[in-house]
Parts: structure tokens; C-alpha cells; sequence
């Protein structure tokens, strides 16, 4: 017992730090996963998915549309759900991507929605989290560069 | 007790719990993600090509434009006042001081759209302020600027402005990018040692 009384401060600070570990871990919105993870999965394009790779999909799926809103729903795909980009993280919302059974699939009209998107998911750590691309790579160069052999450049500044 | 078994204690017990703790305080992100949610739908954080032209044309040093392609690509050609920072390299501590710089706009592009938002997010979600991506990457750049022709019998003030903008970044982009990679590596060279001399550091 005196033993416990002489470590009071010890059990004290340790109890404190674990409260604040605890408030912090279970914030929702705090992000909990090293940002080399999402550089990693974008660089070898693993994130990426292409219209012909999810017509052969077998296993289950669910598409997140996160365009403007503006689509019909009509012109939704099967198995999605239309969620606004700015809405993605409320909690009606994180609660469809939380018990959402398979892959989660990110589509957009616009790249930079669904890229934004899939970083901030990815780094919620939501796992098996695709985006629904046109082309296997985006980031083609679709021009080539001619260099122009007769230009120089002013000698001031080299 | 002896002082010595509490401290002993006390560094066990932090220890214990840092040891499980699951975010990595170094390399996660410092923004929580309403709130990086909440600036990425903005829609306040990328610029046209011609906006960038223009800063290029007049040497805007309110900005610095990041390559996010590989080296090789960038050695091709890139924007006249860009720097490389190869996306898979992003999180190297050498950037740091690019990327720290508060007053300073970073302007993020790639060939396309997608890894410059990616770099966005990343760098505005570890806590870097103003940053910003170019709309449409290089392809866009190339189709608007490099490609562009004025096509008409009349041309308003405002058609000749943009024409002359579009004119003067297409030149400056076809000058730089035509050396011969020996004056193209020296030209490098000494805009890196500018950059460091602004930056405070030595050569």
C-alpha cells in the first residue's frame, strides 16, 4: 500500500497521458496513417482503376460518385452512391464508407475531386480504396517537345 | 521508494504508450480532415495555365512552380522557373525549405491533373501553407500556350493581351527547353544558387 502511495505522481502522469491518448485516438478526424503510405499507392498507380477492369470485377464493390451532384441519378452507376465531395466526411456519409462491403471505389468528373478524395481517405485509413479512371495513366504526356535548335539564350543568364 | 525506480517507471509507462500509439507525429498529417476536406472543395487552391504564364512572363517571385515529374521528364522540358521535385521523392526533408516558405505560392504540376492534386493534398494536409496546382498540368500548357493560334480578322485588346502573354511563355519556354543539356545543366546550376542564395543558405 505504501508502496502505491510513493508511486501516486508516477500513476498520476501515466493515467493523465493515457486520457489524452485516448481523447485523441478516438477523434474520427484525426489522421492516423504516415503520408509515405498514400506517395507509395499513387506512385505505382495501384489506386488506379479503368472502366475494362471493373466490368471484369467479380468481387463486391461499392462506387462512391463524388461529383458536383449535378448528374441524375439516373445516369448513376450500379452498386454507387452519390456523395458530394464537401459532404464525403460527414457522418451519414462515413457511415456508408465505414459498412460498405468490398472495395470502395472514388469517381469523379473531375480529377482533382477524386484525387483529393482518395488522399484523405487513404489517410483516414480506409483500406482497398480505387479510383474509377478513363486511361491507365492520366499522367501521359500527350505532346512532344521540339526543341528549337537556332534558340540561345541571353549570356547573363548562364 | 527509491526516486530512481519512479523515473524508471514513469519513462516505462510513456514509453509504453508512445510505443502503441498509431499516428506517426513526424509524417502524418497535422491538418484534421474536415478541415482538409473543407479547403480542398473550396475550390480556391489552382491556377489556369494562363495565369501561370503570366507569372512567368514577368518573373512573378511570389510563386515557385514544383515539377512533380520524374527527372528525366523534367530534363526534357519544363516551365521556365520551376524546380523538380519528383512526386515520389515529396516527403525528402531537403524540400523543406521550399515548402516552409509561408509567403511564397507553391504551384504544383504534372503531366496531368492527378498527381499534382495528390501533392496538394499531401503538402496541405502535413501543414504547408499556400500551396496551390496548375490546372490541366502540362498537357493543358501545351495545348493553350505552346499550341495556340490566333485565328481572325479582328482581335479585341483583351484577345491581343492574352495572345501576347501566351506569345512571350511560349518563347521563354522554347528557349530554355532547346539548350543543349550541357548549358541547360549550367543554367540549372545557377538558378539553384540563386534560389540558395535567397533562401539564406551557402553555395
Amino acid at each position: 500500500m505504501s508502496q502505491i502511495k510513493s508511486l501516486r505522481i508516477v500513476i498520476l502522469i501515466v493515467g493523465v497521458l493515457l486520457v489524452l491518448v485516448f481523447i485523441r485516438n478516438s477523434d474520427q478526424n484525426v489522421f492516423k496513417e504516415k503520408a509515405k503510405t498514400a506517395i507509395e499507392a499513387a506512385w505505382n498507380k495501384s489506386n488506379l482503376l479503368t472502366f475494362d477492369q471493373l466490368k471484369k470485377y467479380t468481387t463486391p464493390y461499392l462506387i462512391i460518385d463524388i461529383g458536383d451532384g449535378k448528374r441524375p441519378d439516373s445516369l448513376l452507376f450500379q452498386r454507387a452512391v452519390k456523395i458530394t465531395f464537401s459532404q464525403l466526411l460527414d457522418k451519414a456519409n462515413r457511415k456508408v464508407l465505414d459498412e460498405a462491403n468490398g472495395e470502395l471505389i472514388l469517381f469523379a468528373d473531375d480529377v482533382a475531386s477524386a484525387s483529393r478524395a482518395w488522399v484523405i481517405l487513404n489517410q483516414l485509413g480506409y483500406k482497398n480504396l480505387r479510383i474509377l479512371t478513363l486511361r491507365s495513366n492520366p499522367e501521359e504526356l500527350n505532346y512532344k517537345f521540339q526543341p528549337d535548335t537556332t534558340a540561345r539564350l541571353e549570356q547573363d543568364s548562364l | 521508494m527509491n526516486v530512481r525506480i519512479k523515473y524508471s517507471l514513469l519513462l516505462l509507462g510513456v514509453g509504453t504508450i508512445l510505443a502503441f500509439l498509431p499516428f506517426h507525429p513526424s509524417d502524418s498529417f497535422l491538418l484534421k480532415s474536415d478541415e482538409l476536406l473543407s479547403v480542398a472543395a473550396s475550390g480556391e487552391n489552382s491556377f489556369t495555365v494562363d495565369q501561370v504564364a503570366r507569372m512567368v512572363n514577368r518573373e512573378d517571385s511570389t510563386i515557385q512552380l514544383i515539377d512533380l515529374r520524374e527527372a528525366s521528364q523534367f530534363k526534357e522540358c519544363n516551365i521556365p522557373g520551376s524546380i523538380n521535385i519528383p512526386f515520389s521523392d515529396l516527403l525528402n526533408p531537403m524540400w523543406e525549405g521550399t515548402f516552409n516558405q509561408r509567403n511564397l505560392r507553391k504551384i504544383f504540376y504534372g503531366n496531368g491533373d492527378q498527381t499534382a492534386n495528390y501533392a496538394w493534398a499531401i503538402a496541405t494536409g502535413l501543414g504547408y501553407k499556400n500551396n496551390y496546382i496548375m490546372k490541366g498540368g502540362l498537357n493543358e500548357w501545351f495545348k493553350t500556350v505552346m499550341l495556340s493560334r490566333f485565328e481572325g480578322e479582328k482581335i479585341s485588346p483583351a484577345e491581343n493581351a492574352l495572345y501576347e502573354t501566351r506569345f512571350n511563355a511560349r518563347k521563354a519556354f522554347k528557349q530554355i527547353n532547346s539548350l543543349p543539356d550541357s548549358l541547360k545543366s549550367r543554367y540549372f546550376k545557377a538558378k539553384n544558387i540563386k534560389q540558395m542564395k535567397l533562401d539564406g543558405g551557402c553555395q
